[in-house]
């Protein structure tokens, strides 16, 4: 969690906006740090977190976890974290011979048909009562996923993830009053902006979600003391549209990152 | 125009927007603006819960709203929604609309065309358009459209499809929006017009012809008064005579009548070579080239 980054944002762990799409993305650049102190800001909010983790394994999670203070194994334990962990269970999937519909990671066997089976896993997931082991309810359900423009690559179609998208924001932000975090790694521009791709999907889901963080280098080249910068766009909030960008540099180091605004940073002043 | 194309409704607008600016917000606008005329409004919502779209609306206004529920489930996955995406057809959408009591000048908007055109052909998609358009049931259809997720072809299509295209941008000015209105009349005559606008909260629309900046029209005043001919060391004005004489100057290279035929008339003694051979030269008339040293 980065204290800086929830100043930014007006929330903290004990008083955030719910029903909120949080979208991040990237261009030529790492944004999976936003993942991290998600992950960990909403474990500490007492939420329940399921996790589509489709890049990485658990104990990449678990350890970068460890180093911003939350332990994601005794989340899983308590039954407070849900973790489904694509590069494992993607095995299960394709070595089986018969695959149903509703599995989750049916879209390895059949991309054409859908992301309908990844939506029944996260329904179940986040209208399970939340009672952990010493009978804890835990506070409105978050999906997270990292990331989801990956599925492109295995086949599924833009169409398809944003119908997905869609149904997960009517089950979890509208109707569940829980909150939304994805993150989405976009190519660079070309010409062909038309062709189905990374950046259709991203302007697609900018256009379904609250709150648009986008993280890119900075445009004057590569700088030792600043990583790169950071877009927020405030969209919409319920009826009222905001359309509102700031920008801001961010440097990100072993237990955190720090955020600051564009000439600011201590490498300067 | 835009406060017209509201008031008035008729025939299918169209409603573009891109990540940049929303149009939903104009959208609410539309759908209060026809159920203040008295009009039928069916809203097919896939995009949107009914909260979004039809907020702050007074109770007779309601009775006359029908907000047909595609979301939260407008592919019925779920099996919770009343109308979904597959069922945009003219077939369906006439029995829909035939089906509610006492139908008057009954208004169809979409949200969104994006997310059908996603799960139609296109072409079939045209052809339902434009028999809705055609039916005699429906008077005005509203659709919204994300011109960024789609090819630049279908979106082409549609717009040409629809009677009024607004598409919204944003403006310099964070509060206001430019919406481009462009209108066909049956005659074939189309005008286009640029405002300024913006949506309050109980989607009121107030449209602006340009914004109200006051440091830019006195700008222009001042740069118009400066005359470059004062405060000069030398003079750069002229005086009547001298107005006078210049304007009589006949310039080089304009030929009147006169000078034209002076031109061309041989006069004696002009033109005439003469030639006095030197010591060195040997002139043979048979050979000229005899002198040379080859």
């Amino acid at each position: 969690m980065f204290p800086e980054l929830n100043s930014i944002l007006n929330s903290t762990p004990d008083s955030f906006k719910s029903s909120d799409f949080i979208l991040v993305s990237d261009r030529r650049a790492d944004a999976s740090f936003l993942i991290h102190h998600y992950l960990s800001f909403y474990l500490r909010a007492g939420c329940k977190v399921c996790f589509l983790g489709l890049v990485q394994s658990f104990s990449h999670y678990s350890a970068v976890g460890q180093r911003l203070g939350v332990s994601l194994a005794q989340a899983r334990e308590k039954g407070q974290l849900v973790f489904l962990e694509g590069l494992k269970e993607s095995f299960g999937v394709l070595l089986q011979d018969t695959s149903q519909e509703t599995q989750p990671l049916s879209y390895l066997r059949s991309p054409g048909a859908g992301l309908e089976g990844l939506f029944r896993f996260v329904e179940s997931c986040v209208r399970q009562s939340g009672d952990g082991n010493a009978g804890e309810s835990w506070g409105p359900p978050v999906l997270l996923i990292d990331d989801l423009s990956v599925l492109l690559s295995l086949g599924v179609s833009v169409g398809a993830i944003l119908d997905f998208t869609l149904y997960c924001q009517a089950t979890v932000c509208s109707e569940l009053q829980g909150n939304m975090v994805i993150l989405v790694r976009c190519e660079e521009e070309d010409a062909d902006d038309d062709e189905e791709g990374s950046n259709l999907l991203q302007r697609g889901l900018v256009h379904q979600c609250n709150l648009a963080l986008h993280v890119e280098g900075l445009p004057t080249g590569y700088c030792r003391d600043i990583h790169g910068q950071m877009e927020v766009w405030w969209r919409q909030r319920g009826e009222t549209i905001y359309n509102q960008r700031k920008i801001f540099h961010f440097k990100v180091h072993d237990k955190g990152a720090s955020f600051f605004a564009r000439g600011t940073s201590s490498a300067v002043l | 125009m835009l406060l017209d194309v509201m008031q008035a409704g008729g025939g299918f607008i169209l409603l573009e927007d891109s990540v940049q600016c929303s149009a939903r917000g104009l959208l609410r606008c539309f759908i209060h603006a026809a159920l203040k005329r008295g009009e039928d409004v069916h809203v097919l919502g896939f995009e949107s819960p009914e909260t979004q779209v039809c907020a702050g609306l007074d109770s007779s206004s309601v009775q006359r709203l029908h907000f047909h529920k595609g979301f939260p489930d407008p592919l019925g996955w779920t099996c919770r929604s009343s109308f979904t995406v597959e069922r945009f057809t003219s077939q369906h959408i006439t029995q829909l609309i035939k089906d509610t009591q006492h139908a008057q000048a009954s208004v169809l908007v979409v949200d969104s065309l994006s997310m059908v055109l996603r799960h139609h052909d296109p072409v079939v998609f045209c052809q339902t358009l434009q028999e809705l358009r055609k039916g005699g049931v429906i008077k005005t259809i509203i659709g919204l459209l994300h011109s960024d997720l789609h090819q630049q072809g279908i979106v082409g299509i549609v717009c040409h499809l629809a009677d009024t295209v607004i598409s919204v941008a944003p403006a310099d000015n964070e509060r206001l929006s430019v919406a481009k209105t462009t209108r066909r009349t049956k005659s074939g005559k189309v005008m286009q017009e640029e405002e300024y606008f913006s949506v309050s909260e109980d989607a009121a629309l107030s449209v602006q012809a340009k914004p109200r900046q006051p440091g830019h029209v006195q700008r222009e005043r001042d740069v118009s008064e400066a005359d470059p001919t004062s405060n000069l060391t030398f003079n750069l004005r002229l005086s009547e005579d001298e107005r006078k004489a210049k304007e009589k100057v006949a310039l080089p290279f304009v030929f009147s009548q006169q000078k034209k035929s002076a031109l061309l008339r041989p006069t004696p003694g002009s033109g005439r070579i003469v030639y006095e051979p030197d010591a060195n030269d040997d002139v043979d008339e048979e050979d000229p080239d005899d002198d040379l040293d080859v």
